[in-house]
């Protein structure tokens, strides 16, 4: 049957699914450069600056909560924007463990994942039967409540005034580890949640997450469990940011609520750092977290009036010409051969 | 919608037409869950499903096709299918079985070419086959299908029927909306006429179009008249 809209698809090579087919893992060669990354951060320590190795821990964590973000609001298309509330969960979860309770930290560290996890399924039953703009105020919602539960419950969690690690002196649960062990356990958090995320992307339960992202009546129709897969994605997504604040509680020693909680810090800049390396991929919101972070720390250190003007300029510019992020443009340029660059600006008329 | 009872004989295909607004669409809703009845009794071999959930009626064996297709936009085609094997009732299979069902079910449909395309970039025809293969997917027991002809070509319905009437042959049990007349008649083996959410008739194609009550609530005068001339000719 004659079908001409077709006909450009046709017409390249199609036999192996050039659309979409690429998508579960990405290049081969995107892989390999990811995992030499990997591999020399691994080593690298060894010639870096102390100084250097805390800036790229804050890397490091920042690709991490990127991802996590990106299992709930890229695959499943709910754009929490109540992230902090899991970020700052976590931070409490071990501070007030090892500073009320005298756990030591590695004890603490599952307990605040699980308290992560947890405390998504328990949010997400009523808030994920919201959509679109209506579960981001939700979510942020709850996340802004949980903040000021923790400054008011000063009898648990220090109000206000913060609360503070005993990492050091006699008094300490667990000695203080030092910068170059934040920079592995960050870099780990960010290379073990790209596995996570690289494991659902191929999996049935990730074509369950982008179904239900892109209809979820059709889903739903389709036999999936649209609630379930739902709060899995959520409860995940969760975890994964708990268990950076909880080293984040660790690294920074003292934490405060209005810090931990920063909705600006640990839900917007995450979620900017995925839309822009591409949502609902694997290397992505991974590049993005990376690219972002770094260039922040660099506005911030050259620029030091003007670094939040400058990085505000450039997210635009990113946003704008690089539609639907990094990750889906190169694509773009690989199966269709053009530049996809100008599509926002067409389509949105800027 | 109120006072409405039917049911389908296995291996048949029951057709449900009616004027736009009779409830032909929040029928279907009621009979995949997608509507939750506040009375009566939703039936399946014999189970009740009342108040079940989609999912739940896509694992007891019915699929059914949307009137507004819903294809998952930013999957390709044969992912698309391949998500109906992955999640329906005979499934739970993994992602590389689920994508071979899709390449079979695509070949049955006639879509071996499209299996890459995006679903943008299919024609309405090719739209609904793949609103159509997605269910078929799912290899379900009872098909519902929502106005599947709606925005073909005259040259497009009838490979449509013939395909329609294989799937019975093979044993499946179809329940299908249509606002097509020529479409429905020539398929059905009962006929459910609705107006106003209630069932106006029901029998076979003939008994239906020459029932009064249908003729003058749906068919109307002149369709009747056109029929008489027909058959006296």
């Amino acid at each position: 049957m004659a079908t001409p809209a077709a006909v450009d698809v046709d017409s390249p090579p199609a036999a192996e699914s050039p659309a979409v087919g690429a998508r579960p893992g990405g290049r081969w060669w995107a892989w390999l450069l990811a995992a030499a990354a990997a591999a020399y951060f691994y080593i690298a320590p060894i010639m870096l600056l102390d100084s250097f190795q805390r800036t790229l821990a804050t890397v490091f964590m920042f690709a991490a909560l990127a991802q996590g973000w990106n299992v709930i609001g890229g695959f499943t298309g709910y754009p929490s924007f109540g992230q902090h509330a899991f970020f700052g969960l976590g931070g409490y979860t071990v501070a007030v463990l090892m500073a009320k309770a005298r756990w030591s930290f590695w004890p603490s560290l599952p307990v605040a994942i699980v308290f992560g996890a947890l405390f998504a399924l328990l949010v997400g039953m009523p808030v994920l039967r919201l959509r679109g703009h209506y579960f981001a105020i939700a979510t942020l919602g709850v996340a802004e409540g949980l903040r000021e539960i923790v400054s008011n419950l000063s009898s648990i969690t220090g109000g206000g005034a913060g609360i503070t690690v005993p990492a050091v002196g006699a008094l300490a649960t667990t000695k203080y580890p030092g910068n170059t062990a934040f920079y592995y356990l960050f870099l780990t958090l960010a290379i073990v949640s790209t596995l996570i995320v690289w494991v659902i992307a191929r999996s049935r339960f990730g074509y369950a997450l982008r179904a239900i992202h892109q209809d979820e009546e059709g889903a739903a129709a389709m036999g999936i469990n649209t609630t379930r897969a739902k709060t899995a994605a959520f409860m995940i997504s969760g975890a994964i940011t708990s268990t950076a604040g909880a080293l984040y509680a660790f690294q920074q020693v003292t934490v405060y609520p209005d810090n931990i909680f920063s909705v600006s810090e640990f839900t917007v800049l995450p979620v900017v750092m995925a839309v822009i390396g591409g949502t609902g991929t694997v290397l992505g919101p991974l590049g993005g977290g990376v690219a972002l972070a770094f260039l922040s720390e660099w506005l911030r250190r050259h620029y030091t009036d003007l670094h939040i003007f400058i990085f505000g300029a450039i997210i635009m510019v990113g946003v704008i010409f690089l539609p639907e992020g990094a990750a889906n443009s190169l694509r773009v340029i690989r199966t269709r051969r053009r530049l996809p660059f100008l599509e926002n600006v067409r389509r949105y008329r800027l | 919608m109120s006072d409405i009872s039917l049911s389908v004989e296995p291996g048949s295909i029951l057709g449900v037409i009616g004027p736009n607004g009779a409830g032909k669409t929040t029928l279907i809703n009621l009979l995949t869950g997608h509507l939750a009845p506040t009375s009566g009794q939703v039936l399946i071999d014999g189970k009740d499903l009342s108040g079940s959930k989609p999912w739940d009626f896509a694992h007891a064996g019915v699929s059914r096709t949307f009137q507004i297709v819903k294809p998952f936009r930013g999957l390709s085609v044969r992912e698309n299918v391949a998500i109906g094997a992955m999640f329906g009732p005979s499934g739970q299979k993994s992602v590389p079985a689920s994508l071979e069902v899709a390449d079979a079910v695509l070949d049955r449909v006639g879509m071996q070419g499209k299996a890459g395309a995006l679903p943008s970039e299919l024609s309405i025809a090719d739209a609904r086959r793949l609103e159509l293969a997605k269910a078929l997917a799912m290899r379900p027991r009872l098909l519902l299908l929502d106005e599947v002809m709606a925005g073909l070509r005259p040259q497009e319905i009838e490979p449509a029927l013939a395909l329609i009437r294989s799937l019975r042959d093979d044993g499946m049990t179809i329940i299908a909306v249509e606002h097509v007349m020529k479409a429905i008649l020539a398929i059905s083996d009962t006929l459910v006429v609705m107006h106003q959410g209630k069932e106006l008739a029901k029998g076979t194609p003939a008994e239906v179009t020459s029932d009064e009550r249908v003729i003058s609530a749906y068919l109307g005068q002149r369709y009747a008249q056109r029929t008489r001339e027909a058959d006296s000719a």
